[in-house]
């Protein structure tokens, strides 16, 4: 049973409770609300990474549409509060499985592929929707004397609902979205952790390292890509429709490439293919971020430097590199490629 | 008739523009089995060097032209010596998603620094030949001949060097089995080093070509890029006259749709291309396909 869960569950469940702790303790040490939006909106790149580390870390597949099925998400969740009335909160279920049912959609396109295929289907997915999203400017619907595209148009899609935090907290809203975010990014990672660990969670990887032999094992090699799309759509599903709530709009945006850039960053820089990776590479991207922010012009600049350079020098992450410090024993995995240098 | 021609000049032109872009692509992709994402910011580079180097500097066009395609050339041989040639030693499984992160990083810092230095404001290119010549009822503006002529010879010189030359030997021979080339005694380290050269030249004068068309901007050249790898993509790894014809009958195919439905549909109806494309043959419409039945 040890040698199935890896690393023993108990320092992940510490771990865990030790970060529950910090969050909680947060918003009261925390005065600023853009301090704690900013956290806010840190978690949210935090549950897309831990998806993305889980389609790519995971299950080896490169796929670079989680922003699509984020905002598909938030859209459907958005669209389904204003077309059809319905409360946030409602619309939050229903909008993570539209999310779902397009990617797989995607994941079917994807299945005879591999590689740098699927990387390169599923960001021109990204792209077209991103373009058609922000080129839509006939009216679809008029609301008095407004008129309201489709997708919400450039200026994205608003006044559909929210929260509901301000009519219970008022002023302090703010704290009450962040635990609103806190709890499904806690959902998020507690499911995924069990997902990692149970056999499904070993398909995933055995499809990773050698495809030829888990499929002479009998993992059904499509099945499998399909489940993992279908589950990493849920919750992004789920974290873009919460986004939608608490930003109380969903626009064009959130689909741009640095967006993209920026998760891919962040699970690279963590360790791709590590639980906790996602989660430390946001903390150390988002407070580099902020830290240059005094630099202005220089930020995109420097987070380019950063992430080629992490790539070269660390290809493992900072997780990986923790554990080849804290990890005296030699490596017991054998490199893949008999590749020497020359 | 006279929207028919004018629609069919510029998709020839646009598709000449998509073949240069993509031959570039499809050499680093035939040799060394990976994307180089940082491909559409040396097409910025390549317009940007020319514009400094004649507006800037005051040299003469062909100066400015060399420079752009020099440009191109030594960021190309960085990116290898600097980024590629790293990755590829760490030896990993999956190297190909790793360079492609860290060379879509090296395109975000190229393409800011390049923000930082020139601004954001869209600049003029000084290299265009303006004017036009009429054949008939055809009005072709000399800038789209140029791009034309361009195109095609930059694909025969790049064609003959492969089928004819040592180096392209060489890189054909890299390009089927890595191992095997080695074993035979071709320095494979310089190999790579020459393609990605080569492609950063071809790239950087691709960058300028397309600047006398559109205006100079430090995002130019993502778009291309991405429309040139789903050309290649269409067209198949290893082909470069595949990946040119692919890239003149989408790009007439996009001016087209573009036309009778709309500009925003041009993209939406490539992408669509693709999928069909992609799910009916794998390996690309003309290229060596390898399929492993699982």
């Amino acid at each position: 049973m040890r040698a199935l869960i890896g690393r023993p569950a108990a320092f992940d469940v510490t771990v865990a409770l030790l970060l529950i702790a910090a969050a909680a303790m947060v918003p009261v040490l925390v005065d600023s609300r853009y301090v704690l939006g900013q956290i806010t909106l840190a978690l949210f790149y935090a549950c897309i990474a831990s998806q993305w580390n889980l389609v790519f870390g995971f299950a080896g597949i490169f796929s670079l549409a989680p922003l699509a099925i984020f905002a598909v998400g938030g859209y459907a969740t958005a669209m389904l509060c204003f077309f059809l009335g319905w409360s946030v909160w409602a619309a939050l279920l229903p909008g993570a499985l539209v999310a779902v049912a397009f990617s797989g959609l995607v994941g079917l396109a994807c299945l005879r592929l591999s590689g740098v295929y699927v990387a390169l289907l599923t960001l021109a997915v990204t792209q077209v929707m991103y373009l058609l999203i922000s080129t839509d400017t006939e009216c679809f619907v008029q609301v008095g004397t407004v008129c309201r595209q489709l997708t919400g148009g450039p200026g994205g899609f608003s006044r559909f609902g929210d929260l509901g935090t301000r009519e219970l907290l008022r002023g302090n809203w703010m704290i009450g979205n962040y635990a609103i975010v806190c709890a499904m990014f806690v959902l998020v990672m507690a499911s995924t952790w069990v997902i990692v660990k149970s056999p499904i969670g070993l398909a995933f990887r055995a499809i990773r390292d050698n495809p030829g032999y888990a499929v002479a094992r009998g993992v059904n090699r499509f099945r499998v890509q399909l489940l993992v799309f279908g589950i990493s759509a849920f919750f992004m599903g789920l974290a873009g429709g919460v986004y939608a709530g608490h930003f109380q709009v969903i626009g064009p945006t959130i689909l741009q490439l640095p967006t993209l850039m920026f998760i891919i960053a962040i699970v690279v820089i963590g360790g791709v293919g590590t639980f906790w990776g996602p989660l430390v590479g946001t903390i150390v991207l988002v407070g580099a971020d902020e830290l240059m922010r005094e630099a202005g012009e220089f930020r995109t600049l420097g987070l380019g430097l950063i992430i080629a350079t992490a790539i070269v020098l660390m290809p493992k992450g900072l997780v990986g590199r923790m554990r080849q410090l804290f990890r005296p024993r030699p490596n017991r995995r054998a490199p893949t490629q008999v590749e020497n240098a020359k | 008739m006279n929207t028919f021609y004018s629609v069919l000049i510029s998709g020839l032109t646009v598709g000449a523009l998509y073949a240069i872009a993509s031959i570039g692509l499809s050499l680093v992709w035939g040799a060394l089995g990976v994307l180089n994402m940082a491909h559409g910011a040396l097409l910025t580079l390549g317009g940007y060097v020319a514009y400094a180097a004649i507006t800037g500097l005051g040299l003469p066009t062909g100066i400015g032209v060399l420079a752009a395609v020099l440009a191109g050339a030594v960021a190309g041989g960085l990116i290898y010596l600097l980024v590629v040639r790293n990755v590829l030693r760490q030896g990993m499984a999956d190297f190909e998603a790793n360079v492609m992160i860290a060379t879509v990083g090296i395109a975000i810092a190229l393409e800011n620094g390049i923000l930082l230095v020139f601004g954001g404001q869209p600049l003029k290119q000084p290299v265009t030949v303006d004017g036009s010549m009429t054949l008939g009822p055809l009005v072709l503006p000399w800038q789209s001949l140029i791009i034309m002529v361009a195109a095609v010879a930059a694909m025969a010189v790049i064609a003959t060097a492969l089928a004819r030359t040592r180096m392209g030997r060489a890189i054909r021979a890299t390009a089927q089995n890595r191992d095997a080339a080695r074993l035979m005694g071709v320095a494979v380290d310089r190999v790579y080093l020459s393609v990605l050269m080569i492609s950063g030249a071809v790239a950087g004068g691709c960058g300028l070509l397309l600047s006398s068309m559109v205006q100079l901007s430090p995002s130019l050249g993502n778009d291309p890029m991405l429309k040139a790898f789903i050309m290649c993509v269409v067209a198949g790894l290893g082909t470069l006259p595949g990946a040119v014809l692919v890239s003149f009958g989408l790009a007439l195919l996009e001016a087209w749709v573009q036309y009778a439905f709309g500009a925003r549909w041009g993209f939406p109806m490539l992408l669509c291309a693709v999928v069909v494309v992609l799910i009916w043959r794998p390996g690309g419409l003309m290229g060596r396909v390898q399929v492993r039945r699982m």
